[in-house]
This record gives C-alpha cells, sequence and structure tokens, in this order.
C-alpha cells in the first residue's frame, strides 16, 4: 500500500516538483502514473523508495511512515520494493547474472536459493540464454528487461517503473508493459510512468495524471 | 545467526579472492605497509634484546669511598658512624687496604707486587649501596659522602651500566614512539587505498544504495579487504624481522663473545606476533572505516 498525505516535495533552489499532493494505491493495484517530463512523476516515485524525501507532509509504504523514517531504516524499506530505473542502472562491469544478483546478496539470501531465483527472473524476463553476457553486449530492450529482472528477483511488493517504455517501438514496449501485468498479477503492488498515455489507455487501469506538481484535472 | 556468520564468511573469502586475483599489485601494497611494520618492530627486538643481555649487569650503583692514605682508625670509626646514622644508605662495606691489595695480587696474578713496592700504596674504602633513589638524589648523595672527614673520594662504581641502562630505556621509548608514528601510517596507507577502492566501485555503492544496501553492507568487502591487508602484512613483517635477526645474528655473536657475553637477537614470540597480528588488522580496518564513512557520508542522502 502506498499512501501520499498532503505531500509536498521542494528541491534545494526553491523548485516545487510535488504540491500538496493526496492519493492512495491499495495493495495489488496496478496505476499509471501520466504527465510531461518535468510533471513531477519521477520525483513521486523517488518518495516511495525513499530516494528523496519529502519537504512536507507523509509518505506512507506498506504501513511506515518514510517521512518518520531514520535514514538508517530506509535501506529495509527498499529491500521491499523493485525499482525500474529510468536510466536502467546496470552495473557493466559485471555479466547479466551478477547484475540480477545484486539485490539477492543485499538481503543476504543462501547462495544456491539466491542462484535458483536468478535463473527464474532471467527466464520470466526471457533473458534466459544470456547469464553469462556482459551487459554491454545486450540490446536497448533486453537491457531494459535486464533492468526489470533484478527490479523483481527479490520478490518486492511493490514495483516501480519510470518510463519503463521510453525509447522502445510500441511492440516491445506492449511486451514490457505485458510483463509488468504479471507482475500485478501475482500480487505486486505496480506503479508505472510514461509520457504516452497511449499505452495506458489500453489497459484500462486508473491513471494519474500529474501537471506541474499537482493533479491535472 | 548461523546465516549472518555464513554471510561474513562469504564476504572474508571474496575479499581475499580479490587480493590473490591482482597478486602484483597487492602484493607491493602488502610490502609497504610489512616494511612500515618491520621498522618499530625490529627496533623493538632489538632493545627487548639488549634488556636481555643487560639485566645480568649489576645497575643497582653502588658509591665507593677511598680513604685518604693517612686515614687512622678514628676516622675510619666517624665515616663509619655517620654512614651507619645516615637515612640514605641502604647498607655499606669496609674494604681494609692490605685485603685489597690481596685482592689485587689475586686478580692480576701479579704476587710480588706488595714486595717491590715496599708499603702498600691502596687506601681503605667503604662501599656503600644507597637506597633506591633517583640519579640527582645519588648525585647528591655522592658529593655529601665525599665531603666526609679523610675522604680522598667517592666514585659511582655503576656509572656506566646507568648510562647504558638509561640509553636502552630511551631506545624502548623511541621504539614505541616510532609504532604509534607507524600505526598512524597504517591507518592513512589503507584509509588511502580503500578511497581508491571506493572511487573505483563508486557506481556500484550507489546502485547498491538505490536498491537497498545498508551502510554495513557497503562497507563489508572493504573493511575485510583492509583487514586482510593488515593481517597478511603483519604475516609479511613478521618473516622480515625474524629474517633480519637471522642474518644479523652470526655477526653479533661473534662481536658479543669479545665481551664473553652469549648474545641473540631473539625473535617475536607467539604472543607477540598474535598481538602485531590484531593490532595491525584493527588499524587497517579503522582506516578502511574511516574511507568507508567518509564516502559513505559524502554521497547522503540517498
Amino acid at each position: 500500500m502506498i499512501r501520499f498525505d498532503q505531500v509536498t516535495k521542494r528541491y534545494p533552489g526553491g523548485h516545487e516538483a510535488l504540491r500538496n499532493l493526496s492519493f492512495t494505491v491499495e495493495s495489488g493495484e496496478m496505476v499509471f502514473l501520466a504527465g510531461h517530463s518535468g510533471a513531477g512523476k519521477s520525483t513521486l516515485l523517488k518518495l516511495v523508495s525513499g530516494i528523496e524525501r519529502a519537504t512536507s507532509g507523509n509518505v506512507l509504504v506498506n504501513n511506515q511512515n518514510l517521512s518518520k523514517l531514520r535514514a538508517s531504516q530506509l535501506p529495509y524499506v527498499r529491500q521491499h520494493i523493485g525499482v525500474v530505473f529510468q536510466d536502467h542502472k546496470i552495473l557493466f562491469d559485471r555479466t547479466v547474472f551478477d547484475n540480477v544478483m545484486l539485490p539477492l546478496d543485499i538481503i543476504g539470501f543462501d547462495r544456491r536459493d539466491a542462484q535458483r531465483r536468478v535463473r527464474a527472473a532471467l527466464d520470466k524476463v526471457g533473458l534466459a540464454g544470456k547469464e553469462k553476457v556482459m551487459p554491454i553486449r545486450l540490446s536497448g530492450g533486453e537491457q531494459q528487461r535486464l533492468c526489470i529482472a533484478r527490479a523483481v528477483v527479490h520478490r518486492p511488493s511493490i514495483l516501480l517503473a519510470d518510463e519503463p517504455s521510453a525509447n522502445l517501438d510500441r511492440a516491445y514496449a506492449l511486451d514490457i508493459m505485458e510483463l509488468f501485468k504479471s507482475f500485478h498479477q501475482v500480487g505486486v503492488t505496480v506503479l508505472i510512468s510514461a509520457h504516452d498515455e497511449t499505452l495506458m489507455e489500453d489497459y484500462g487501469r486508473r491513471i494519474i495524471r500529474l501537471r506541474e506538481g499537482q493533479f491535472a484535472a | 545467526m548461523k546465516h549472518y556468520l555464513y554471510l561474513h564468511a562469504q564476504s572474508a573469502r571474496s575479499a581475499l579472492l580479490k587480493i590473490l586475483r591482482q597478486p602484483f599489485g597487492n602484493l607491493l601494497n602488502l610490502l609497504m605497509l610489512a616494511i612500515a611494520l618491520a621498522l618499530p618492530v625490529s627496533l623493538y627486538l632489538g632493545v627487548s634484546s639488549l634488556q636481555q643481555w643487560t639485566a645480568r649487569l649489576n645497575t643497582t650503583p653502588q658509591i665507593t669511598l677511598f680513604m685518604e692514605l693517612s686515614s687512622e682508625q678514628a676516622d675510619l670509626a666517624a665515616v663509619e658512624s655517620s654512614l651507619k646514622h645516615h637515612p640514605r644508605v641502604a647498607s655499606f662495606r669496609f674494604v681494609h687496604k692490605d685485603a685489597a691489595l690481596k685482592e689485587l695480587e689475586q686478580r692480576s696474578g701479579l704476587n710480588a707486587i706488595s714486595e717491590g713496592l715496599g708499603s702498600n700504596p691502596l687506601p681503605h674504602a667503604f662501599i656503600v649501596t644507597p637506597q633506591a633513589l633517583e640519579p640527582a638524589m645519588l648525585d647528591l648523595l655522592q658529593k655529601e659522602l665525599s665531603g666526609l672527614p679523610m675522604v680522598e673520594l667517592a666514585q659511582f662504581d655503576a656509572a656506566w651500566a646507568r648510562k647504558l641502562h638509561a640509553m636502552i630505556t630511551l631506545a624502548g621509548q623511541l621504539a614505541w614512539l616510532l609504532a604509534v608514528v607507524f600505526a598512524l601510517a597504517m591507518v592513512l596507507i589503507n584509509h588511502n587505498t580503500i578511497r581508491m577502492q571506493i572511487l573505483a566501485r563508486q557506481e556500484e555503492i550507489a546502485v547498491s544504495k538505490l536498491i537497498g544496501a545498508t551502510d554495513s553492507f557497503i562497507r563489508r568487502p572493504f573493511l575485510y579487504h583492509a583487514a586482510w591487508q593488515g593481517g597478511l602484512s603483519a604475516l609479511l613483517c613478521w618473516g622480515l624481522s625474524s629474517w633480519l635477526a637471522y642474518q644479523a645474528n652470526p655477526a653479533l655473536a661473534e662481536f658479543a663473545s669479545l665481551y664473553g657475553i652469549d648474545a641473540q637477537l631473539r625473535s617475536l614470540q607467539p604472543l607477540e606476533v598474535l598481538a602485531m597480528l590484531l593490532g595491525a588488522m584493527l588499524l587497517s580496518m579503522l582506516g578502511a572505516r574511516l574511507a568507508a564513512d567518509h564516502h559513505l557520508r559524502k554521497s547522503q542522502p540517498a
């Protein structure tokens, strides 16, 4: 469950990315986040994953108030969240397999159990044969899938995706959306941002539209 | 708990593998640390070996009072009584000039000295053992005793031994001072090597933090790396100092035999090796910890 309660985020320098925003995403819900770039979508996702902190208001994730949490507790919140970053944040100095292994290392999974999970996650996103490949040799779409595999390998209860379909052609983007839908179907709360609304409308899910940090009418 | 230990064993293992994967570069690093350690350790070994040899020497100072040749029985009695009542004199012994001559004859093997000389040229003497006093007080006592009637000369017997002792003490203090300086160097060297590693893995650290890594998770590999680095360099240093002792001992033994001493540079005892090992590991980890904390602070928030 994600709940925003009168959340404002002001960056140093005075730019207000979010203004007095309140909404709730129920557990197991799949919600789209729409708006032009600069509307506050990325900031909203960063507040959910505790990468940024709200200037005022409360951000509740899985019944924990991130605004009141000590910095040392934030990592444990993040361990229950999977994030597909806009810029992927893939590590190019290690194989596809080791990239997906990272979240499990962080949580401290048993080695053999972890290896089984990594293979399952790679299989799920269609990268089963590329375990030992270095990420630089993957196509853009494959890198996106690698990022998704890393976001879901530890079976988070919340999955955040920041513009996952950007720079992909429509067929590929639809593939990716189907993938997110399948996670939603097994009970994961999914929050996806995009600036291209045509893709979302096909799914008939709730869409939160942002404009200049507020709900767009 | 078992799982926790398993994770730490895993970190320790992968940190060691990382060092072994770049044997040349890391060996240079280890040697640098080992040499930095070897300097104070060698000095310490030298000093403590010296202390062992000199412990056998008599270093409690004695003051010998030589009486004037013309002194008579009454004078001797006067000196004796003032020594007896002096608060800073622990004990004293009277050496009659005839006994002194006899001893000299025996020691030198010249039996006929007295016959050749006609009369005994040696004075009566008192050998005074003062109570344990500071050097300044001893000097005062010596002056005071030399002022007694008919005392020709009051001489320190063990002045040279005292000087030697003072020098060894000084060298020992120097060894500790050096140890402190090099302990600091150990921290700084590790701080630097770990800082380089952190910079090389900056991206990995940033991504790890984004997906839920705690500060201690991020620090852990660096702390283990530093611990291995410290531990291995301590072992290298042990080897180095043993080799030095092994090289120096034959020459030293020959030199010492000229003075009739059986001298050997000792090598580190198991307990000392253990202390050095732990010390080096802890200092290295301290350096790594400081470097990691600095980076983590700098990269807040996120």
